[in-house]
């Protein structure tokens, strides 16, 4: 039966070398157990872990389970929860020190701030996590030893999906966790309930950004060279594709129409939008192009930041999968 | 050709086809225009000016006129009806007292203006009244020296365009009106009504809160102006008082705090500007008297705009106000300077939460200026759509590029020479409630998933030593064996 919980990258380096031609086995040799299991083996098995056919969803649970394990023992992962948590304390702290008792905080610092330091660090986090993942494993021969398994292609990738995922999601929680925390500790005035919200979109972010890393990783050879294209996609939708559309907006003299629907392509800009909306803040903050988006939707424009969000989180994902059972494994 | 025909056939049709449905539609309300005659009416008649009438609760339908100097006071608040047309009460002679009545549903007929309680002489006292449902709530015209006093105006659930005004004066000098609360109507609005006194209001969900047109000496103090789409609008006029009100939310494309158009001899003064989309708008004025715009202690705080002006204005003095946390603290609309307005006074600026500056000698002034020249206001001054990049990375990253590069960075709009270190009035107002408790919910609830995470991934490799444990174990004992 596949365990993948007892495989580690050491292991697999030295194991690769001896299973570097190796396919997935037919369908048929999945489920049959050896026939010469020593009784005792047998009897251990049957005390400690009861037999189950390997599903669809426990292989997937299981490598996801091992991902998460990897990257709980990986440096980038306490960098870059750390990192998070230090951002998300000195955020709620300026806010907290910025409102000196005016009691004047309301939307403004803590929220945009907290926006900002998400649009920064998390799709950053979520794309090198992702693009770091197959790449990696390809390089290392870990790739091709764990398709030796008895598991699927879209097995594998969605376990590793679903590991990253968790991974981000409690390094986002964390980080909150700890701005909530100072919040409540310094009483100040925030909506928790819009908090909560901003956990959510932010999960929702990261995981659109995980699908486009493991996209990237599906494609490039190298995990150095991932990295570098995931760090471009990065820079890409942070600055340069907003500083290109100002400049857009500019020179063509953009309508304002054609300029929100433009906006609607990045994911940063949804995710910024949607949680304006959230933090009960109308869209009119944002000039005419908001006021434009509030009149001819108003409140079901959450609908359409949801399906573009949700657009960048199945669309990467589902590329990427069809590309990795395409492509050679080695 | 036949095509043509049926076109044609259609859409006279269709023309046809409104006029019929709105004349079913009228014919019932042709029905009920026909006055009915209240049951109040005949006790006016019989009333002597001077007396007061008792009025016992109850339903009272249809329109009242009060032609004599006589007080009507309702007892246990009874309602005078209207059912739905027209108006309810009319008050044709001076000196008249209402009181203590709940007045309810006028007609919708903007051209006619249906009013709740439509007031033509002088000297008319309408105090605790409850109005609902009505087109225009009270209506003076030409009548002086009158008193509104306590009266709650709530308008129909109507499109803004459709509403009329909550309360409206015309030529209704030295009136008073204090401790009404007015919402969901359109104006509450003053016209050539010189020194009248606007105090202790409420207004909400209305389109101007307090909108005054070629109206001289008046005063409006400790007002609550919230969820407006402009709080007050001074127009056409001069030697306001504008002290201590309280602007909050008021918002739209024209969201303003104050909007001061072509108005002379201002005095702003300890107001509170919050959550609006600008605090205060400056349109050409002080218009005909120089240096007339006094604008002093007021707080404007997360607001989008602090303060706009239109680029040729001028004349205005800012000092001892506070701008905390605005998106934009002060704007121009387009390009331009705001050299003809000062910022400062005997020795004594502003106070601006994002002064990077520090106070040496400690008298309370920065000594670095305090100058506003950042460079994506610059470009959203000229480009308003840019506004949409607004708190996104790359809104910091253009203002980093200009404080780096001197070359794109704008000229200052202003400069507070006297920039103040701390807030001179300190303004507290609670845009969202404190809720420390559920704060800490969402905190800890937040920190037990992460941890829990965390407890279960590494609670996987003490599971397994623990299982490897267990297969030696086995091992031992069937090697035993």
């Amino acid at each position: 039966m596949f365990d993948p919980n007892k495989l580690d990258s050491k292991s697999a380096v030295k194991m690769s070398k001896s299973t570097s031609t190796a396919r997935p086995l037919p369908a048929s040799s999945r489920e049959s157990t050896p026939t010469s299991t020593p009784a005792f083996v047998a009897t251990a098995r049957a005390l400690c872990v009861p037999m189950r056919a390997p599903s669809f969803a426990s292989n997937v649970f299981r490598l996801a389970a091992r991902e998460l394990r990897d990257a709980a023992r990986s440096k980038w992962f306490l960098l870059y929860t750390a990192a998070f948590v230090a951002l998300g304390l000195g955020v709620s702290y300026v806010s907290a020190a910025s409102s000196g008792g005016t009691g004047l905080s309301g939307f403004g610092r803590t929220t945009a701030g907290l926006i900002n330091l998400v649009i920064l660090v998390v799709p950053l986090m979520a794309l090198s996590a992702g693009a770091g993942s197959i790449a990696s494993d390809r390089e290392r021969g870990m790739l091709a030893y764990m398709l030796a398994q008895p598991i699927t292609r879209l097995e594998l990738l969605l376990g590793k999906f679903t590991g990253l995922a968790t991974v981000l999601l409690t390094s986002i929680c964390l980080g909150f966790g700890v701005c909530a925390g100072i919040l409540a500790w310094k009483g100040l005035r925030a909506d928790p309930v819009a908090l909560a919200s901003l956990v959510g979109l932010t999960f929702l972010l990261a995981m659109a950004m995980l699908g486009t890393g493991l996209l990237i990783s599906v494609i490039t050879r190298k995990s150095s060279v991932a990295m570098g294209v995931a760090i471009f996609a990065w820079l890409t939708l942070v600055f340069v594709s907003d500083l290109g559309l100002m400049a857009g907006a500019v020179a063509l003299r953009m309508r304002i129409e054609n300029l929100f629907a433009l906006s609607l392509l990045n994911p940063m800009q949804v995710f910024k939008m949607w949680a304006l909306v959230s933090a009960d803040t109308s869209l009119d903050v944002l000039g005419p192009a908001g006021l434009y988006a509030t009149d001819t939707w108003g409140g079901g424009v959450v609908w359409i930041f949801a399906a573009a969000l949700s657009l960048w989180i199945v669309l990467p994902l589902s590329v990427a999968a069809f590309l990795f059972s395409r492509r050679s494994p080695i | 050709m036949t095509s043509c025909v049926f076109i044609f056939a259609t859409i006279s049709f269709a023309w046809l086809q409104p006029p019929t449905s709105v004349g079913a539609k009228i014919t019932p309300q042709m029905k009920n225009t026909i006055p009915i005659p209240n049951p109040l009416q005949e006790k006016i008649r019989a009333a002597a000016p001077g007396d007061t009438i008792n009025v016992a609760a109850g339903v009272y339908r249809g329109e009242l006129v009060i032609d004599k100097p006589i007080k009507l006071v309702g007892q246990g608040r009874p309602t005078l009806d209207g059912g739905g047309n027209g108006d309810i009460v009319t008050i044709t002679a001076p000196g008249v007292e209402l009181r203590g009545f709940r007045v309810s549903g006028t007609g919708i007929d903007l051209d006619k203006e249906n009013c709740a309680i439509r007031v033509k002489a002088p000297h008319t006292t309408i105090e605790d009244n409850f109005l609902e449902d009505v087109l225009f709530g009270i209506d003076l015209k030409e009548s002086p020296d009158s008193v509104i006093r306590g009266n709650h105006i709530g308008g129909k659930a109507l499109d803004i365009a459709r509403r009329g005004d909550g309360l409206r004066l015309w030529r209704a000098d030295r009136t008073l009106v204090e401790g009404n609360e007015i919402h969901d109507g359109r104006d509450a609005i003053l016209w050539y009504s010189s020194g009248v006194i606007v105090r202790n209001n409420k207004s909400h969900h209305c389109r101007y809160g307090f909108h005054l047109m070629f109206s001289n000496g008046v005063t409006i103090e400790q007002n609550d102006l919230f969820d407006n789409s402009v709080g007050v609008y001074f127009m056409y006029s001069s030697k306001l008082k504008l002290i201590g009100n309280r602007m909050l939310r008021n918002r739209g494309p024209s969201g303003y705090g104050l909007g001061l158009k072509e108005t002379d001899d201002y005095l702003i003064k300890g107001n509170i500007f919050v959550g609006n989309c600008v605090g205060i708008y400056i349109d050409g004025s002080p218009f005909a008297t120089p240096n007339s715009g006094l604008l002093t202690e007021n707080t404007f705080a997360a607001n989008d705009i602090g303060v706009t002006f239109l680029p040729s204005v001028k004349g205005n003095h800012l000092w001892a106000n506070s701008f905390i946390d605005n998106f934009e603290q002060v704007s121009i609309l387009g390009r331009g300077e705001l050299t003809g307005n000062e910022f400062d006074r005997e020795e004594r600026g502003n106070f601006w939460s994002d002064y990077p500056g520090y106070d040496r000698d400690g008298d309370g002034v920065g000594e670095a200026n305090y100058e506003s020249r950042l460079l994506f206001e610059n470009l959203t001054a000229r480009e308003p759509s840019l506004r949409l990049f607004m708190f996104s990375p790359v809104h910091q990253a253009v203002d980093f590029v200009a404080r780096a590069v001197p070359a794109v960075r704008p000229e200052p709009k202003f400069t507070d020479y006297y920039p103040l270190i701390e807030p001179p009035v300190k303004h507290g107002v609670d845009l969202a409630t404190a809720a420390p408790r559920a704060m800490a919910a969402l905190s800890a609830s937040l920190l037990s998933l992460a941890l829990g995470v965390l407890a279960i991934v590494f609670a996987g490799p003490v599971r397994d030593a623990l299982r490897d444990r267990a297969h030696f174990r086995a091992r031992a004992i069937g090697g035993i064996a």
